[in-house]
């Protein structure tokens, strides 16, 4: 085996030292070794996007970034985004406008939408459309997950819907 | 996956023959090519590392050259084995003169098994495209280098 | 005890609820196969064949078993404890007497004559991704790593890839005693057929075609695409050496099948297995089959006596678990020229792959019994064969033959109506089972339970404006644009049951306790893995108690828990699960009911059950709270005479008959003239389920079935080389539709109850994939109508559409 490589990261605002393989994919590191097993693995080849986390603050495929590189990183995980107990509005979204069904891509899903509307607060649905493009998802044909990123987007602008 | 392709080397025919049978020269020539031993009448034995993509990997296997019209044409047989899969290829490789220089016609077919074939298909004629690029580039300069 | 404050609960069913489920799955807090860690375990990987068709002549698994951290690496001989099978591996020397003579072939569900088909390839393997050796090691990584240092040498056969050369004994014959490769040589099915005796007499299906005005006729294909659940497959297996018990954890759609077939193949009794189903992440039929991997780690953990787990990737799934559809239809349409259908025949080819599947062989019959589609058809003759090839073999996926039974026919009313110069709905509208006919009996057999096919045809084409869709495509078209619209009518079977039609047994079944507190319980046989029958179960039994919905669970997919069931297939959840809950919801109620009279002193046939109360007709405050009458239950002091403490009852549903919802789908698709690239503009659905107990996970349901459907039509599908080799192997390659490919679905629903069940419910489950495919592709050929297309086989590829528009050909 390949020598360990020592690593610092922040996961949900908590610090980890860790000695781990280079070779240690991160989705495995926060499964695996964090037992934050809310992050999926769906593909091998990172198209499905299940496994989307946020990588210093911009969504990432944690099953395409070596542990080794996320050294110093903080990430945030589908397990983090609720606040005191309550959900993000992107979850809420989620579970108003039943935007899913199996929910294997959820958390993947969830943590990209959180990213779009971090980024465009707004968006409309074309844009909404683009920006989970990155993401699989076989149940929901999609409609209900627009519809959650829409439910989202007018709750974080303070928009009742 | 069938290609087929030219290239044309600024040098005279009889040099490009005799380099391109030269196993010191494909050594230098094939992208890669850690190993390249003769292992009996026109056959090598070939130790290659292809870092592209799906295809990554080292690869062993052997290289036959086959039915020789000297300055003329000759088949090249290829069966490689890595971790992510196998490949067979046969190819027919032409020369003729072409001005001062000379024209390298090739045509031929590969054959992939395991990973390659399923994660590697799509982008493997490009890869295949891309190396047999390096490698005529590999031998022009060689050519230019030691003229013959 | 004061009741006035009570608050008023709202009834449910035909409600949107939220779902129930989703909590846990938002947070990240679902337990999926792959998140279950046990102490001890060990991960599999399986080293799985290069090549389509040889013989195995090596198999080194030397460096294998060097290296740190491997336990155990076994190849199909050993397993199988089969000649050549010397090598003492890891803890193997205990093998023969915990497995006896080995693991047996395979079994299969279907009554057909079947090839053996070993969990490990011994000798042969027959297509890419056939498993050779697993190995067992301390790590996932350590597993992968030994699994490529096996070495096996195979000596190659020629490959079987064209179904119709393989008809033929061409190349070569896959497995001895099935001459031609032919796994069911000929199956009719129709007008003239009788099927007890087999005997076909062709007297109406030939004066059918004898007096016809018009003949269609035309070679079509509904091409092979891979299920992709997101969530590959996946097990764990616990053996307890000590108890002589199996636990399994499997990412599968019927626990309770998965137990039994364990059991058998492993030679223990049923008392001996739990079989659990965790979270699953969607099934779409592909996690029906019960797997060699499953048997594989179930026989590794007794052998080995360590938990095992394996989870499959991405690209071992698209070789390792079953594919859907691959058939091939020569279809022939007679009629009269006002375009009366006189006569159906199909002749359908089957690619089944290597091996029959659990199901494999029967998913094509259900082709041939919904040829007759939504059409009162006098003479149909369907002719079908099966046919080996070096391919992964195909099962159940979303539709499971009956998308291709819609596929066919509603492409060929598409090209009647195109040959007669008639509207396409009006040729429909002209060959309907008028509603008074129902119950109706196909030409082919099925019984259709009911129907309204003219009332979903007008509200579609209400829906999608037809007239101005057909006027918007007309000014599209005359600015030089390719647009083209598309209409498909389906029905389908579901509900499946009744017991006749499957070999576990049709029925489901069903618990329902209310405990002390009255707080219920109820545990369904039904196994959900996405489609949220935690939430509309518990909405029924809601509505039945008068209690809150959060006082209810519904457990399913646990063996250990749920005491007997079949599984969730067939879009048979509600109407065969929901009914048999129901029924057993009702059984306590009634004794309920008896408690509360002897409590209440008052007459049974009284009692309401409402707002968490149990009171007398017309006096609500009167009455006692539902908790006190449970816990009066459990202490029945005194216990009314005639009755047993508790309020626990079970009960099994057995369906009389299937049942056949039906709908109606419209889309409008542009491809782009420079370069072919088709694009959906709009798409329009009315489905017909019966009675909806959740409009929003019918909703739900219907467009990822549309999604699915569609993604047929325009995108997936499984490639093999002519050598054999898988060439989609990865989402790479395989292009699984996304969020951009979709228009906005417009739906809308009409209500035919089924007289089937009580519930008057049909099923959803798969509903969308039927009329979507065929909608899209009639849209693309009217789209390209100016080029003189007849048909387009999918799926839409832009190259496909590029030479037909540029006068190349079909590709």
């Amino acid at each position: 085996m390949s020598d360990l490589v020592p690593i610092s990261i922040t996961v949900n605002g908590r610090r980890y030292e860790l000695e781990v393989e280079p070779r240690l994919l991160l989705v495995h590191l926060l499964r695996e070794k964090l037992l934050l097993t809310g992050t999926h693995v769906g593909c091998d080849t990172s198209q499905c996007g299940a496994c989307t986390v946020l990588l210093d603050g911009r969504s990432a495929k944690s099953c395409t970034v070596f542990a080794v590189q996320a050294d110093g990183s903080e990430v945030v995980t589908i397990e983090g985004l609720e606040r005191d107990g309550q959900l993000h509005p992107v979850q809420e979204g989620f579970w108003e406008e039943h935007g899913l069904q199996c929910g294997y891509c959820t958390p993947g899903m969830i943590v990209s939408v959180v990213d779009l509307l971090n980024e465009n607060p707004n968006p409309t649905e074309a844009e909404i459309r683009a920006g989970i493009s990155g993401n699989f998802c076989r149940c929901t044909g999609y409609q209900h997950i627009v519809k959650a990123a829409q439910y989202a987007a007018a709750r974080m602008r303070g928009v009742s819907s | 996956m069938e290609l087929a392709g030219e290239h044309r080397f600024r040098a005279p025919r009889q040099a490009v023959w005799k380099a391109l049978l030269d196993p010191e020269a494909l050594r230098e020539a094939i992208p890669g090519c850690e190993q390249l031993e003769r292992i009996g009448e026109d056959a090598y034995s070939v130790t290659l590392k292809v870092g592209i993509a799906a295809i990554k990997g080292t690869y062993t296997g052997t290289v036959r050259i086959a039915d020789q019209q000297p300055e003329t044409s000759y088949r090249m047989l290829v069966t490689g084995e890595g971790k992510p899969g196998s490949v067979e290829g046969e190819a027919e490789l032409q020369l003729s003169e072409d001005g001062d220089g000379t024209l390298v016609r090739y045509r031929g077919e590969v054959r992939a098994r395991g990973a390659i074939a399923r994660l590697g298909s799509r982008l493997l004629t490009g890869a295949a495209k891309l190396l047999i690029g390096q490698f005529f580039k590999g031998m022009e300069s060689q050519l230019q280098r030691r003229p013959a | 005890m004061t009741t006035m404050e009570r608050p008023v609960l709202p009834k449910l069913i035909g409600a949107r609820v939220k779902r129930r489920e989703d909590p846990r799955l938002i947070r990240g807090r679902a337990t999926y196969v792959d998140d279950i860690k046990l102490p001890g375990m060990l991960h599999l990987a399986f080293k799985r064949s290069d090549v389509a068709h040889g013989r195995i002549k090596r198999i080194d698994t030397s460096a294998a078993e060097a290296m740190p951290g491997v336990v155990a690496v076994f190849t199909g001989k050993d397993l199988m404890a089969l000649p050549g099978a010397t090598r003492p591996v890891g803890a193997r020397g205990t093998y023969a007497a915990k497995i006896g003579a080995g693991l047996p072939p395979m079994p299969i569900g279907t009554p057909f004559p079947s090839p053996d088909h070993y969990a490990i390839a011994p000798e042969v393997v027959r297509y890419v991704g056939e498993p050779v050796a697993v190995v067992a090691a301390e790590d996932r990584y350590v597993a992968r790593d030994a699994v490529d240092a096996i070495v096996v040498e195979y000596e190659e056969l020629p490959a079987v890839v064209d179904p119709e050369l393989a008809m033929q004994g061409q190349p070569t014959v896959i497995h001895e005693g099935f001459p031609n490769n032919l796994a069911l040589p000929y199956v009719p099915m129709g007008t003239g057929v009788d099927p007890a005796t087999g005997q076909v007499d062709n007297s109406a299906i030939d004066r059918a075609f004898a007096e016809a005005e018009v003949v269609i006729s035309q070679r079509m294909v509904n091409h092979r695409v891979a299920p992709n659940a997101m969530e590959p497959r996946g097990v764990v297996a616990h053996w307890d050496a000590g108890k002589e018990f199996l636990t399994i954890w499997s990412a599968t759609q019927n626990p309770h099948i998965l137990k039994s077939m364990v059991a058998a193949v492993l030679g223990l009794g049923e008392h001996q297995v739990r079989a659990i189903a965790p979270e699953v992440g969607g099934g779409f039929g592909c996690k029906i089959n019960i797997y060699g991997e499953e048997y594989v780690a179930a026989a590794l953990s007794r052998i080995l006596e360590r938990p095992v787990k394996w989870i499959e990737d991405r690209s071992e799934a698209f070789m390792a678990t079953i594919h859907g559809r691959d058939l091939i239809c020569y279809l022939d349409i007679a009629a009269r020229r006002d375009g009366r259908i006189l006569g159906v025949k199909m002749k359908l080819i089957a690619d089944i792959g290597a091996y029959n599947m659990l199901l494999t062989a029967a998913i094509p019959t259900l082709t041939m019994l919904m040829a007759s589609g939504t059409y009162d058809i006098p003479a149909i003759r369907c002719e079908l064969t099966e046919v080996f090839t070096n391919k992964t073999p195909t099962d159940a996926y979303r539709g499971a033959g009956r998308p291709e039974a819609t596929y066919f026919l509603e492409r060929g009313m598409d090209m009647l109506a195109r040959e007669l110069g008639l509207d396409p709905a009006e040729v429909r509208r002209r060959n309907f089972i008028p509603k008074e006919k129902f119950p109706y009996t196909t030409q082919t057999g099925a019984v259709y339970d009911s129907g309204d096919y003219e009332k979903a045809l007008d509200r579609v084409l209400q829906l999608a404006k037809w007239d101005e869709l057909i006027a918007e495509r007309d000014r599209l078209r005359a600015e030089g644009r390719l647009v083209g619209v598309g209409l498909a009518f389906y029905v389908e079977v579901c509900g499946l049951g009744p017991s006749s039609s499957l070999p576990t047994g049709g029925w489901e079944h069903a618990s329902v306790t209310v405990e002390r507190d009255g707080r219920i319980r109820a545990t369904t046989g039904a196994s959900p893995h996405g489609q949220g029958n935690e939430t509309t179960f518990a909405q029924m039994l809601a509505d039945l108690f008068g209690v809150p919905i959060e006082h209810i669970t519904i457990e399913h997919g646990d063996t250990g828990v749920v005491r007997q069931g079949i599984g969730t297939f067939g879009s048979r959840s509600q109407a065969v699960g929901g009914t048999a809950l129901m029924m057993a919801g009702e059984k306590v109620r009634k004794k309920m009911a008896k408690f509360a009279a002897a409590l209440m002193d008052a007459n049974e046939e009284d009692l309401v059950f409402e707002n968490g109360m149990i009171y007398v007709k017309g006096s609500p405050s009167t009455g006692k709270s539902f908790a006190e009458v449970a816990r009066y239950a459990y202490v029945p002091v005194p216990l009314p005479p005639g009755l047993e403490p508790g309020l626990s009852e079970e009960a099994f549903f057995e369906p009389p008959n299937n049942t056949y919802p039906f709908g109606a789908h419209i889309c409008m698709l542009e491809i782009d003239r420079e370069t072919g690239e088709p694009r959906l503009l709009k798409f329009f659905a009315v489905d017909d389920c019966g009675n909806v107990i959740n409009p929003l996970i019918v909703e739900g349901q219907v467009h990822g079935g549309l999604a699915q459907g569609i993604g047929q039509a325009m995108f997936e599908e499984v490639v093999y080389g002519p050598d054999g080799q898988l060439l989609t192997g990865s989402f790479m390659d395989y292009a699984l539709p996304r969020a951009t490919d979709f228009p906005w679905f417009e739906l809308d629903r009409t209500v035919t109850p089924t007289p089937v069940n009580p519930l008057g419910a049909k099923g959803v489950g798969e509903a969308g994939t039927l009329g979507s495919t065929p909608a899209v592709v009639n849209a693309a050929v009217d789209a390209l109508s100016e080029f003189g297309v007849k048909h387009i086989d999918m799926p839409l590829r832009p190259e496909k559409l590029w030479r037909i528009i540029h006068g190349r050909g079909q590709a």
